[in-house]
Order: C-alpha cells, then sequence, then structure tokens
C-alpha cells in the first residue's frame, strides 16, 4: 500500500514537474537556422500590413549588407501595448536588443534609465554624420544634449484638399503655409459653390492634432518647456492658441461648412473614404496617409502645410511616429550590432525607399538625391510637401514634442474637451476641466514616480 | 477545507474514531490530504491566490513608469476611482450591458430550448442549428458582425437601403455600438444556453404534462406551471453563469468597438486592461479589479439569495 502510495507521488510530481517544464520552456526563442556565429540582435517594432513588409526589407538589407549581425524581428502589436511589454520585459532573456516606441512614449523611455542613449555609440563612429538627419526629427528623440534614440518611421500632420473640386467651382487654393482664415475661406467657398453639396473641411477628434495646432501657434502645452528642461508639474490648454484652434473650428461648424466624423479608428477611415468620394474637401492627417489617398484618388490631390492662426508666423510642427531604442541590459557586441541597424535603416538609399513604400518621411537629407525619390516627386509633385514642411521646422522646445509621462491618457482628455466644444460647449470651460484631469494625473504621476 | 473531508475518510478506515467524530488527523490521512489536495492547492495558490493578494497589494499604493509599487495610497485609488464621472459612467454602461445579455440570452435560448423540445419530424437540424454557436470562436463570431454592421455594404445597411430606411451607424454611433455590442454577445452565448436548457425540459418528467392535458391545462399554462419552475434551478445556473461572464466579457469588445465610440462601450474589464497595458497604470488598473471583484460577489450573492430561494419543484 505505502509503496504504492509511494510510487503515485513520484508519479505525480512528475507529471507536474512535466507541465510546469512545458510551460516554462516554449519561452525558449527559436534558433534560427542561419545564425552561425553571427550575433542575433533582436528587434521588436509595431508595424503591421504593407508598413512591416517594408520594415522586412530593410531588415533584410541590413543582414545582407554585413556578416557581423543578424538583426531578428519580431512584431509586438499595438505602441501602445508594446511600451509595457518593453518595460516589464527589461533585463531579461525575452527582452529586445532594439525596439521601436512611438513618439508619446519618449519621456517614459527616458525616464525608465533602461536604454542606452544612440549619441554614446554616434560619439564614437566619425562615419555616421548625424547633422544629415533633419533637425525637427532630432530634436523630438534628444535631451539634455544627448541623442536618446534614433528617428525612424516619422509624419508630419498636413492638410490635404481635393484640388480637382477647387478648380471645378474656380475656388483659389490655399497657399502653402495657410492661415486659419484662408481655409476658412477655401471651405466656405467650397460649400457655397457646390450647393451645399460638398461640405468645406472637417478636422478629427484627435488629441494629436489639438497639440499640433498648440504647437504651430508657437505655445508649449506643458510647464517646464514642455518638459525638455524639467519635470513637467502641469499643463495649461486653455492657452490662448488652443482657444484660437477651436474657435476656429466653431466658426465653421456655425456656417455649415464643417462636418464632424468624431473620433476613434473608424472616424479617421470615414473621414477618408468622405474626402475620396468628394463629399468633404479639406482635412488635416498624418503625411503617412499620402499613398492611401493618390492611389485610390480619381481627384488631384492638393496638400499644404498645417494651418496656423492669423496675424503671426507658424513656428512649425513636431514629428509624430517612433524611434528606434537601443535597450541597455544587453551585452556591447549586441549593442553595437542595434546601433548598426539603426544607421543602417537611416542610410540615404534605405531612407528614400522607405518613403515610396510606406509614406513615411526619409529623414535623411541625401535621400532627396536618390532616383527613387526624385521619380516620386516627378509624378506627384505634392508629395514634396510633407517632407519641406519637415525642412522648414526650426526645432525649438515648443515643437520637440511634450516630454510628457501618461501622454495615453493626455490625449483622452483632450479628446474630451474636443468632443464637448465640437458640440457646441464653452470652449474655456471644456479646455479647463480638461486642464484640470491631466494636472490631476500628472500630480499622482509625479508622486508615485518620486518627481519633485 | 482538510477538515470537511475528514469524516469520510476516517469512518472508513478507524473504528474508534468514528465515534465521537473527532476531526483530528492520524498520519496516513495527513499523507492523503495533502496527496489529494496538494496539486491543487499548489497550482490554485500560484495562479489565482497569489495574483489576487497581489493584486490587492498594488491597489493600495501608487505604480510608477516602471510598473513598481513605490507611494503608500491607502484607499485613495478607490476614492479617486469613485468619485471619477468616467468610472462611474463605465459601471452604468457595464450594468445595462450585463442586464441586457442576461435578460436576453436567458430569455431567447428559453425559447428556443421550449421550441426545439417539440418532438417534431426533422428537429434534430434545429437543435444543432440553434446550439451551432457554441462552436464559434470569439474571433470569428467579430469577424462575421463587423461584416453585418458595416455601414456601407454590411447586411444591415444593405437592409435598410432596400426598405428605403436610413443607414445606422452601428459602430459610430455611442448607443448603438453598445446594441451591437449586445446583439454580439447574445448570439454568441445562445449556444451555450440553449442546449443546456433543452438538456433540463427534455428532463422534465412527461407524465406531468399528460397530466396537465387531461386536466385541460393550455400549453401556455403548461410551459409556465410545469416547464419553469421543474427547470428553474437550471434557469438558476443558466443566469448566474451569463451575468458573471457578461461582467468579464473581453473579447468581443475588444474586437468590435475597442471600447469606443467615447467610451460608451468602455466596459470594466476592458478599462482594466486598457489602463494596465495602455496606459501603464497597474495601481489604478488593480483598484478596478478589486471593485470588479466586489461587484461580482455581490451580484452573486444576491442571486443565491432571492433566486434560489424560488427555485423548487
Amino acid at each position: 500500500m505505502n509503496k504504492r502510495l509511494k510510487n503515485s507521488l513520484i508519479s505525480l510530481t512528475l507529471i507536474i514537474a512535466a507541465v510546469f517544464v512545458g510551460i516554462f520552456t516554449t519561452n525558449k526563442p527559436v534558433k534560427s537556422s542561419s545564425s552561425s556565429d553571427r550575433t542575433q540582435v533582436v528587434f521588436w517594432h509595431e508595424l503591421g500590413g504593407a508598413s512591416e513588409d517594408a520594415l522586412e526589407e530593410v531588415v533584410n538589407g541590413f543582414n545582407k549588407s554585413q556578416s557581423k549581425y543578424e538583426v531578428v524581428p519580431k512584431y509586438q502589436g499595438s505602441y501602445d501595448e508594446a511600451i509595457q511589454k518593453i518595460l516589464q520585459t527589461h533585463g531579461t532573456s525575452t527582452s529586445p536588443a532594439v525596439f521601436q516606441a512611438f513618439d508619446i512614449a519618449t519621456a517614459q523611455m527616458i525616464h525608465s534609465k533602461y536604454t542606452t542613449p544612440v549619441q554614446n555609440f554616434i560619439d564614437k563612429d566619425p562615419s555616421f554624420d548625424i547633422e544629415k538627419i533633419a533637425p525637427a526629427a532630432r530634436s523630438f528623440y534628444s535631451n539634455g544634449g544627448k541623442q536618446q534614440a534614433m528617428p525612424f518611421n516619422t509624419s508630419q500632420p498636413v492638410l490635404y484638399y481635393n484640388a480637382s473640386l477647387l478648380k471645378k467651382y474656380k475656388i483659389t487654393p490655399p497657399p502653402v503655409s495657410p492661415t486659419y482664415s484662408d481655409i476658412t475661406r477655401v471651405a466656405q467657398q467650397l460649400y457655397e459653390r457646390s450647393g451645399h453639396k460638398t461640405k468645406g473641411m472637417t478636422v478629427q477628434i484627435y488629441g494629436w492634432l489639438l497639440e499640433q495646432a498648440t504647437t504651430n501657434a508657437g505655445t508649449a502645452l506643458a510647464n517646464n518647456n514642455n518638459g525638455h528642461t524639467g519635470i513637467p508639474t502641469g499643463i495649461d490648454m486653455d492657452n490662448p492658441s488652443t482657444v484660437k484652434f477651436l474657435e476656429w473650428i466653431h466658426k465653421n461648424i456655425k456656417s455649415g461648412d464643417f462636418i464632424n466624423y468624431g473620433s476613434g479608428a473608424s472616424a479617421g477611415a470615414n473621414q477618408t473614404a468622405g474626402f475620396l468620394a468628394g463629399k468633404v474637401g479639406i482635412f488635416i492627417q498624418s503625411s503617412a496617409s499620402i499613398g492611401e489617398l493618390t492611389a485610390n484618388n480619381k481627384d488631384q490631390l492638393g496638400i499644404t502645410y498645417f494651418p496656423h492662426p492669423d496675424g503671426q508666423k507658424a513656428n512649425g510642427v513636431s514629428i509624430g511616429g517612433a524611434a528606434l531604442w537601443i535597450s541597455n541590459d544587453k551585452p556591447k557586441a549586441v549593442q553595437q550590432g542595434a546601433y548598426e541597424f539603426a544607421k543602417y535603416a537611416l542610410s540615404p538609399a534605405v531612407q528614400a525607399q522607405w518613403q515610396k513604400s510606406t509614406g513615411y518621411l526619409a529623414l535623411n537629407k541625401d535621400s532627396q538625391k536618390e532616383k527613387i525619390l526624385k521619380d516620386l516627386y516627378a509624378k506627384n509633385p505634392e508629395a514634396k510637401v510633407p517632407g519641406q514642411q519637415l525642412a522648414d521646422a526650426k526645432p525649438n522646445y515648443v515643437n520637440s514634442g511634450i516630454l510628457l509621462e501618461g501622454m495615453q491618457v493626455t490625449r483622452q482628455l483632450e479628446e474630451v474637451a474636443m468632443e464637448e466644444s465640437y458640440n457646441g460647449g464653452d470652449i474655456h470651460k471644456a479646455l479647463k476641466k480638461a486642464t484640470k484631469n491631466v494636472n490631476q494625473n500628472i500630480t499622482t504621476s509625479n508622486r508615485a514616480n518620486g518627481y519633485k | 477545507m482538510l477538515k470537511s473531508t475528514t469524516p469520510t475518510v476516517v469512518g472508513s478506515k478507524t473504528e474508534a474514531k468514528t465515534k465521537h467524530r473527532t476531526f483530528s488527523l492520524n498520519a496516513k490521512d495527513k499523507y492523503y490530504a495533502a496527496l489529494f489536495l496538494g496539486p491543487s492547492l499548489l497550482i490554485l495558490s500560484v495562479f489565482v491566490f497569489y495574483p489576487m493578494l497581489r493584486t490587492l497589494y498594488i491597489s493600495m499604493f501608487l505604480t510608477n513608469t516602471l510598473g513598481k509599487t513605490t507611494v503608500f495610497n491607502g484607499l485613495g485609488n478607490y476614492t479617486d476611482l469613485l468619485g471619477s464621472p468616467e468610472y462611474i459612467a463605465s459601471l452604468g454602461s457595464t450594468l445595462v450591458y450585463v442586464f441586457a445579455v442576461t435578460v436576453l440570452t436567458v430569455g431567447i435560448g428559453l425559447l428556443l430550448a421550449n421550441l426545439a423540445s417539440k418532438r417534431l419530424p426533422g428537429i434534430g437540424i434545429f437543435r444543432t442549428l440553434y446550439s451551432v454557436t457554441m462552436g464559434v470562436s470569439v474571433s470569428v463570431a467579430a469577424i462575421f458582425w463587423l461584416f453585418i454592421f458595416n455601414p456601407s455594404t454590411g447586411f444591415f445597411a444593405l437592409l435598410s437601403n432596400l426598405l428605403g430606411l436610413p443607414v445606422i451607424n452601428w459602430l459610430t454611433d455611442p448607443t448603438m455600438a453598445m446594441w451591437a455590442v449586445i446583439i454580439t454577445t447574445v448570439w454568441m452565448n445562445l449556444g451555450f444556453t440553449f442546449l443546456i436548457l433543452l438538456g433540463a425540459i427534455s428532463a422534465v418528467p412527461t407524465t406531468l404534462y399528460e397530466a396537465a392535458s387531461i386536466e385541460g391545462a393550455s400549453e401556455r399554462r403548461q410551459f409556465f406551471k410545469i416547464t419553469v419552475p421543474m427547470i428553474s434551478p437550471t434557469l438558476f445556473f443558466v443566469s448566474t453563469i451569463t451575468l458573471i461572464e457578461g461582467f468579464k466579457s473581453f473579447g468581443l469588445i475588444d474586437l468590435i468597438t475597442k471600447g469606443g465610440p467615447t467610451n460608451s462601450t468602455n466596459m470594466l474589464v476592458y478599462r482594466i486592461y486598457k489602463d494596465a497595458f495602455y496606459s501603464g497604470n497597474y495601481a489604478q488598473a488593480s483598484s478596478e479589479a478589486i471593485i470588479l471583484t466586489v461587484i461580482i460577489a455581490f451580484f452573486t450573492f444576491l442571486q443565491f439569495k432571492f433566486l434560489e430561494k424560488r427555485v423548487n419543484y
């Protein structure tokens, strides 16, 4: 009896052990057949669909260009979720050597101290000229005079208009860098002259656009120079620049030429569909949409810079997109491999091809000399505009992004304020409420992180 | 837990102990108890008890950028949540959703089960059809319904166009998005509910119906006076399960609305996920998880307290 019991106990233990071993071994990295003696550099990214294909081309190109390193790309889902995965796996064998983190996670990444600034590698590498990279993109990912991450897939918000419709109704197109009233004029003329068949304009309820409007008018939302000279302790959304932006939209809503598509991914898709169908003449969106807007468009596409308030100069918008960061929990050789990959990804030819296949902007100044881009511009001259806007922007604290943790929550609250104001609510009241909620969140976050 | 199992084990083994039903264990019994309970206790404590206690612990702190607990905040996270209009709105929409899903699932399930319990030729086909959603995965169901809800090419849009009615924006209008999620969930749950209720109805003795027919009771009367009371334990079980599943609903929401538009379908569980894995606010997410646990426990308790009393034959 006892013996049988003992035997059953042993077998039970074995089964449990087997189950646990089974659970914990599934995470083991799969050995690549071609790895041989190359140093493996695991690369986490969040690009799906066509952009993922283009990214894999970049990775394959790098792997073929040298024999020391092998970059292994791994798709990690959405930008937001990837940030948490990166932070929570740091220091374990599963963590990546190089990863893509989106614009609004920059403060989080810097404060985590989990990364090696790319500046450290650039300083030791005379063959790489950082001056060739677009200044507005560089300054977005630098802090304390150091390049923290390598800007990678980069876009700019631009204004799109239906050039064919403008021509049809004999409306003078807006200038390259339009003011709010330039756009209002075009929108109202389009609405009136089309016999109210075509709405003049829309601006999606999207926090990014509110931030960009404030930036382009030269105002920093967060204090401490948008977080570039210290941890922000508060923001002020009820500032003249943000108010002017919402007042501009209010004015167009009142005159009937504005159509509201709401917020979220479906709103984005619906406004694009509306624009392509000629139901709305003007909208603001990321420059990365340019491919979609030229490929499926029977009408001619017009593009201008992001609009700015009347009676002042545009400050220039900040970039959107993501950068490549190098984890500091990997051996030196692996980190060097990560840097080599980032450097390769930023080389002129690779960036030119990248812009052509994804719509993200080529960041290397020399890319403009590449045949791929010259051909692209010859076929579609408007495609030049986003790149010009990027090149024109003189980086300052205002247009180098908001270095604030908890930007995800901030965006949600900005969108609530936009929604309230679009629905006819008082602009100051909506912005004051959003400011209060964001500041409460900042206070809690700073307390949790021990920032003074 | 250990003690409640002892009398039977003890009783069969030693004569002396059975007399005063003592709860003390001899060495062999302890051995057995450890043998049988050990594995499940081990797995439960690693995968259930530890995470539960850890969640409770985190909910009393603030967490920093790295997700680590830093400042003790007592009940601060809870008071912040309960004072936030967004959270209360989320709670409200969850209650609406759970209530609608439970009532509709059990109601329609009962109706279908009652129809399918009739002995008619070819009824097997209908039984299979009604229970088929049990075999459909959440992602397939979500994609299937997304096609149906599509405002330009979906089935509902085509139907509206055919009838000359305005097209409903199922997924962009806040109220309709809630209905879209409810309809999809009910559809998903129906197969299981139907099957369980059909089994219960089939188990009701036919003699009861025969007697009622002789007495001249109508079918309707038979349904309410015989079928419903006889299957009430199953109805109770099914509604409890549906209610709890409703509170825990995640997959369909993630795939169909992602909590939008304007947070109208941002149910409690989805909110926890977003706060933790999108915003990285683990402290707040943990507090939300604890509040959800309390709510589910409360509703389960209510159901046991009031519904179970009315469960009788």
